[in-house]
């Protein structure tokens, strides 16, 4: 095989059907800059579960009549709840957290915003026993055994938060994909497309290929390059594309979030990391479509 | 070289064979004309020896080739063996005469050292040597066969067909193409021509197949054209 006559027959392919050829590598491109978007997402979501994990805790908050005279959780009922939590299973170890602290860490938590603090009294927060949880994420049993309990005035269970979270981003990250499937089908369209086209206005010098005997893989392998070639110019936009809104939009609307360490920061680390999928998948998808065009639809 | 046993073909969408319990045989270095009326199945005749078709009953070998029932990847084989040269010359437009007969090598792989060597060999041998550079557009209608023929026959075949090569010609220039096809023949080419031209069958005095609605009506070793046609 003639690697330079397989590639001047490429070259002159793309550029004898050039708007088809644009309009293919346009889509594949938006294709999979939002195939992109959906993976990083699912990165995100991924950094967050381990930046979180270990943070997570079960809050169970104490009643004003403990908050307010035990600061050391001295008292029957508090060491009761101390010792019972700490003998329940899946726990890993509680901490006590008297009124003081909490106001002292709520100052720290809002320094932003001293308008807050100001407001606040310390008698508005209760005292808590912090619960540190071996598997953050069968929290259940413990907030219903402790919901009732004497001397708890109720239980928070942070994880249920994060999981809206998490669910909010799985939503988002499903739409994402969604779309991108979508304006997949739209490339493949246009690949199906192009490839016959390109394989019509060339059928005199493939009939004569045909003639002479060259071999099926001879005259087909320039379509397939052709199809692959613009799949990967595609992708390689489509991640130039991802680049640019990580910097304008991720950086600039979720920048504030990131940076308070509430999301998980996104590198261009993380960009680079999914672009060899976007480009394995560009030229994997491209090589089926234009073997399968030429199968069915090409008389080669 | 060519051999056909009892050969019929039937397309699906006629009821008529093309081609009705054909057997013929051709030799090695044999010139045959292969005449008849158009639809009497010369077409027909030559698709099944390229294998474009497959016969509905009957065998066919080219050479040592089994064509109706080789495997598909050994058909690039059996159509390198084969130089085609038909009415409409078949060139590239975008290609200069030498370009159009390197694509012939280039596409079955042959290295370049070797298309740089026979290319111009086999131009001379038609009479095109000079006119390498030219365009197709720019060549006569017989010079534009010419350079069809040197495609067909620049890697050396054992088997020419020619699907009415002097169709598109004036009767002196189809003269010169027929000395051209002769020569080819002197090098131990088996040339088969179909045609309609009965001066150049009258001419030539060679073996004559003739065919009519599928049939082979009549196979002379030094025929004319037909009497009273």
């Amino acid at each position: 095989m003639r690697a330079s006559f397989v590639f001047s027959e490429v070259i002159t392919g793309l550029r004898r059907n050039i708007t088809m050829t644009v309009a293919m590598i346009l889509t594949t491109a938006i294709s999979l800059g939002l195939l992109g978007g959906g993976l990083l997402v699912v990165r995100m979501i991924d950094k967050m579960q381990l930046v979180y994990s270990d943070k997570v805790q079960v809050v169970v908050s104490l009643t004003d009549d403990i908050s307010a005279n035990d600061k050391s959780c001295s008292s029957a009922l508090c060491t009761k709840l101390l010792h019972d939590l700490q003998g329940a299973a899946n726990v890993e170890g509680v901490t006590f957290e008297n009124r003081d602290h909490t106001f002292e860490r709520f100052k720290q938590l809002f320094a932003a915003n001293p308008e807050l603090v100001k407001l606040t009294r310390p008698e508005s927060l209760p005292a808590s026993l912090q619960v540190k949880l071996v598997d953050s994420s069968k929290s259940d049993a413990l907030v219903k055994a402790f919901s009732n309990q004497p001397g708890v005035k109720n239980v928070n269970d942070q994880n249920a938060f994060l999981q809206k979270i998490f669910s909010a981003l799985g939503q988002f990250r499903f739409i994402v994909f969604g779309i991108a499937v979508a304006v997949a089908v739209a490339a493949v369209l246009l690949i199906f497309n192009t490839i016959q086209l390109s394989a019509f206005t060339r059928r005199t010098e493939v009939g004569i290929m045909r003639l002479v005997g060259a071999t099926r893989w001879y005259t087909q392998l320039p379509f397939l390059i052709e199809a692959v070639v613009a799949g990967i110019i595609g992708s390689l936009l489509g991640i130039i594309l991802l680049a640019v809104l990580k910097v304008t939009l991720f950086d600039q609307v979720l920048g504030g979030l990131a940076s308070s360490s509430v999301l998980p920061r996104l590198d261009m680390l993380d960009v680079v990391a999914i672009s060899p999928v976007l480009v394995l998948v560009a030229a994997v998808i491209s090589a089926i479509t234009g073997y399968v065009t030429l199968r069915l639809y090409v008389r080669l | 070289m060519i051999r056909l046993e009892h050969v019929t073909k039937v397309y699906k969408t006629s009821t008529r064979p093309a081609l009705d319990n054909v057997s013929v045989e051709m030799g090695k270095g044999e010139f045959v004309f292969l005449i008849g009326p158009s639809g009497s199945g010369k077409s027909t005749f030559l698709r099944l020896l390229l294998r474009e078709e497959v016969p509905s009953k009957g065998r066919v070998y080219v050479s040592n080739f089994d064509v109706a029932k080789m495997a598909r990847r050994r058909v690039p084989r059996l159509r390198q063996s084969i130089g085609c040269v038909f009415q409409d010359f078949r060139l590239l437009a975008t290609k200069t005469v030498a370009e159009n007969v390197a694509f012939a090598l280039e596409v079955i792989g042959k290295p370049r050292h070797t298309i740089v060597k026979v290319v111009p060999e086999v131009l001379q041998l038609v009479g095109l040597d000079g006119k390498a550079d030219r365009m197709p557009n720019e060549l006569s209608g017989g010079e534009q066969q010419r350079v069809a023929i040197a495609r067909a026959f620049v890697n050396r075949p054992l088997v020419l067909l020619a699907d009415e090569p002097t169709g598109n010609l004036d009767p002196d220039t189809s003269q010169d193409i027929m000395l051209l096809l002769e020569r080819i023949n002197r090098t131990g080419t088996t040339v088969l021509m179909a045609t309609h031209d009965h001066s150049i069958v009258d001419s030539m005095r060679r073996r004559v197949v003739e065919l009519d609605h599928g049939k082979v009506i009549r196979d002379d070793a030094r025929g004319v054209y037909g009497v009273g046609r």
